[in-house]
């Protein structure tokens, strides 16, 4: 039944959405998710700064092709690194889910770090929950006009510089920003720019928590990672009910109330505009504003902490606890063997590919001594951050004979190499019309970067 | 049986759910796309196109929208029209 109700208000709310002025909150999780939000945004508009090598540290080429993520440089081949990271990515985000329920959605998430940013900055300009609210409300003056252009005038530089940093990831930033101070950004850039800083605007600015209640995946199927020994954010009822306010200092217990005094602070501060009262909902994002204001409101009362708090269904029922079941230890070996595989991979990852390609307009042909002779174009990629020099062999049939102008092959880093070789044998030394034959390509100057790589040698054939 | 008739589904709601998840559709179709082919190879030999490797995966990226948002709104259209049918049933 309740369920019904919220549901039918929900798209009351959406079909004529009501603007949320979350009120300004203090307390130890608010300390918390500060310094997670600060922590997340220095590493963000920073990171494009490091270097390493000579080079931008974490940098994806697109002209270039190539993913520079500090030493580790990924080529288009090595896709498949870049999926298994973003498969483990979204286990540990299962896992964490688990076991601490929507810790992402309240501390981590972009969506909540870019929105509280615009909210504070909001705050400075339009001043507390009740002031914002009798402004919007207020008819239109000078005054009112230029409160609202200072307040977009700083979210639009804001968003400015995110869009400039978010395609200094993609194109060196210091290039980017001499490109900006001459005015000769490419269009591309500049387009991508404005794009990612309208995104910006728009979801920090003034979708907000829409964009965790309409638009995000995650939230619709995060609580199928939920179980009784999951945290979440929960209102204690038998404490709090009948709720009602009193006296301060008054015996609540003899007027028959319980502890929640219905000040309605929790709802105030809820960025997605619930009330944690009403219990677990799916628009909570576990940010846990309401247990701060809740433990000031208990504070000022004298009554003892924790009406809202951090909590598991097993613990609020008085039922046994585990931090290790099933669910939890699942999802921490399906993470840690997918981990140790994409580590030995990369561990193991030679920096070299050989690719071969048979000429295709002669099958073969005959030299001046009656050998049989097929050409191949091969093509050297060296994946390796310096340069290095290769020797190529050929083998698979006897006598086989590899006629090439190099001894040695040198290939500067990150380069690919194209040159043509001819492979010849003796005629009575074919068994079919097409035998397998193998290259070989080894560094000269290091033992472990070889690679073989299979081909096919046609001949006339056995008549 | 009211939970049959599905609710009209408002403006704003509609356009999230076309343009959103072709969205992200469009981002994992080009990561796919590029890293598979490299735009340099796909011009012809004949043409001579002198594009940046940036405006190819913009512009490869938007051709990829475009596909993922006309099946988005080929499933919206024929929610919303199975939707008004039904609420014509019932009125």
């Amino acid at each position: 039944m309740r369920a019904q109700q919220a549901d039918s208000g929900d798209s009351a709310l959406y079909a004529s959405h009501q603007k949320i002025y979350p009120r300004e909150v203090s307390g130890r999780f608010t300390r918390l998710r500060v310094t997670a939000i600060l922590t997340l945004l220095g590493i963000y508009y920073l990171t494009p700064f490091l270097q390493w090598g000579g080079r931008q540290a974490i940098l994806f080429d697109l002209p270039a092709r190539k993913f520079h993520l500090f030493g580790l440089t990924l080529w288009p081949q090595d896709f498949i690194y870049l999926a298994a990271l973003l498969i483990l990515a979204g286990l540990s985000l299962f896992f964490f889910t688990a076991l601490l329920g929507r810790v992402w959605c309240g501390y981590a998430c972009p969506q909540t770090v870019w929105t509280e940013a615009y909210l504070w900055m909001e705050r400075k300009i339009e001043g507390k929950r009740s002031a914002r609210m009798k402004l919007d409300k207020a008819p239109t003056s000078a005054e009112k006009i230029r409160i609202k252009i200072l307040k977009h005038t700083v979210w639009i530089t804001f968003s400015l510089w995110t869009g400039f940093t978010f395609v200094g990831y993609f194109t060196p930033i210091d290039q980017l920003a001499g490109k900006l101070f001459s005015a000769s950004l490419g269009p591309w850039e500049t387009f991508w720019i404005l794009f990612y800083s309208f995104a910006t605007y728009g979801n920090a600015g003034f979708m907000r928590e829409q964009v965790c209640k309409y638009m995000c995946p995650y939230a619709r199927f995060q609580s199928a990672m939920f179980d009784s020994d999951t945290l979440i954010v929960a209102y204690h009822p038998e404490r709090g009910e009948p709720r009602g306010s009193r006296r301060r200092g008054t015996d609540f217990e003899a007027q028959g109330l319980g502890a929640c005094i219905d000040c309605n602070v929790c709802v105030q501060v809820c960025p997605t505009g619930i009330d944690i009262r009403d219990g677990l909902q799916y628009e909570c994002i576990a940010c846990s504003a309401c247990i701060d204001a809740c433990d000031e409101i208990m504070d000022k009362m004298s009554y003892p902490r924790g009406l809202i708090k951090y909590t598991t269904e097993n613990a609020a029922e008085g039922k046994p606890q585990h931090i290790l079941r099933p669910r939890v230890m699942v999802y921490a070996t399906i993470l840690l063997v997918l981990c140790g595989i994409l580590v030995t991979h990369l561990v193991q990852r030679i920096p070299l590919e050989l690719d071969v390609i048979r000429d295709r307009n002669t099958l073969y042909r005959e030299t001046r001594d009656g050998l049989i002779e097929n050409v191949y174009t091969l093509k050297l990629l060296n994946m390796d951050e310096k340069p290095h020099r290769y020797i190529l062999h050929a083998e698979g049939i006897d006598g086989l004979k590899l006629v090439t102008d190099q001894e040695e092959i040198f290939v500067e880093a990150g380069t690919v190499y194209q040159m043509v070789v001819r492979l010849q044998a003796d005629e009575f030394n074919l068994e079919q019309r097409s035998v397998p034959v193998s290259f070989h390509l080894q560094a000269a100057d290091a033992n472990h970067l070889t690679i073989t790589e299979e081909a096919r040698f046609v001949g006339p054939g056995k008549t | 049986m009211s939970a049959v008739i599905p609710q009209k589904i408002p403006r704003i709601q509609q356009a999230i759910s076309v343009l959103w998840p072709s969205f992200i559709v469009a981002i994992i179709a080009t990561g796919i796309f590029f890293s598979a082919f490299n735009p340099r190879d796909l011009v012809p030999y004949n043409l001579d196109v002198d594009i940046s490797p940036v405006a190819a995966y913009s512009i490869g990226f938007f051709i990829f929208w475009i596909i993922a948002l006309v099946s988005s709104y080929g499933t919206l259209y024929f929610t919303i029209s199975n939707c008004r049918y039904l609420n014509k049933q019932y009125k």
